[in-house]
């Protein structure tokens, strides 16, 4: 018998599989940070990363962006060796400090922000999105692109590619939307 | 055969550790599934040899309510909802927990799934050459092997999974001599 009794968070995909739903996570990330890289093609200024963890989706944007300068949000980097970004590229911190100090630092400069944050805890995730929400219209141009792994309401959806599962990640323009209520 | 999870280095977007970590995983989920409809007819509980996140141990369980699943790593580090029910899973070094499981697997398992490869690929090796003799005692003919990493036993015959993906290799064997 399992003696696990601890608090078991609701998943976006109840009937699935963790295998599954880390596909749908990561092919989802993927490819918005793909259309989002045609997107921002001709949209000048730096990307922001989010979120370090492992250093697999900035290893993937600075793929994408061999010419762009990636500055990278984290607390504490934990990433594979060969996915640690430069000193001087890296915010390092709690992001509710490093986005305002960011945010003041390149005012609507940004072309692309990728924001990978949050984890099983839907409360959690819904104040990171609030958060990400916040900075995005501060951090990027208008013709910028957000991509999230969070759902950010506020902000007005960009059309994702097809192969994106919905409600596995997410795509925005830096514009709050206007509440209908 | 390309080296299982090793790619020419390219600074393109499709070989970046997201494109190929999604790769891995969709190598697996084609490989498992199609073991689990290989060995329906077959009795016997199932070995997963690696725990790790719980990923492909909570497929396996959705692929295979009805199986006993025998769950084997160094470490427990799986999310709460993908942690196996204790009685099931044996905390330590394989060749050691192995002798441990093998009342529990009776007549043996019919089918093995070992993710078990590193960054080290000497180390993995070594590593594989002890571990496959002991896991192979704990699988019944006609036993399904599946892993990450290659392993050489005399009785079991390297089977090509249908629909593998070509940029990625997993290998898999059944177990064929009593």
């Amino acid at each position: 018998m399992s003696t696990v009794s601890h608090r078991v968070f609701r998943r976006r995909h109840p009937d699935i599989s963790r295998l599954d739903e880390n596909i749908l996570r990561m092919v989802g990330c993927r490819d918005c940070l793909n259309r989002a890289a045609e997107l921002v093609r001709d949209v000048p200024g730096p990307v922001f990363e989010l979120g370090l963890g492992n250093g697999r989706s900035y290893d993937h944007l600075r793929r994408l962006f061999p010419d762009r300068e990636i500055y990278v949000f984290e607390r504490k980097v934990a990433a594979h060796p060969d996915c640690v970004p430069e000193a001087d590229r890296l915010f390092l911190g709690d992001i509710h400090e490093t986005l305002p100090a960011a945010a003041r630092r390149f005012p609507r400069q940004g072309a692309l922000l990728h924001a990978d944050v949050g984890g099983a805890d839907p409360d959690v995730n819904d104040r990171l999105a609030a958060l990400v929400a916040r900075y995005v219209p501060e951090l990027l141009r208008p013709e910028g692109i957000a991509v999230t792994s969070v759902a950010c309401p506020e902000l007005e959806p960009a059309e994702r590619p097809d192969t994106v599962d919905p409600k596995s990640y997410f795509m925005y323009r830096p514009r709050r939307q206007v509440s209908d209520g | 055969m390309a080296e299982a999870g090793k790619e020419p280095f390219q600074r393109t977007p499709d070989s970046s550790r997201l494109a190929r970590m999604i790769r891995r995983l969709e190598t697996q989920r084609i490989a498992l599934e199609w073991a689990a409809a290989e060995i329906s007819g077959l009795p016997g509980p199932v070995i997963e040899l690696g725990l790790g996140k719980g990923r492909t141990y909570d497929h396996l369980r959705l692929l295979m309510p009805e199986r006993e699943i025998l769950v084997f790593d160094k470490l427990l580090h799986a999310p709460k909802d993908c942690i196996p029910p204790e009685a099931d899973f044996f905390l330590g070094d394989f060749l050691e927990t192995a002798g441990q499981a093998r009342e529990r697997i009776g007549e043996g398992a019919v089918l093995a799934h070992a993710d078990i490869g590193s960054d080290d690929r000497e180390k993995d090796a070594r590593r594989v050459a002890a571990m496959a003799p002991v896991l192979d005692r704990l699988l019944r003919p006609g036993a399904l092997v599946l892993s990450d990493r290659e392993m050489h036993v005399a009785r079991w015959q390297r089977v090509d999974v249908p629909n593998m993906p070509s940029n990625w290799v997993y290998y898999a064997w059944r177990v064929v001599g009593a």
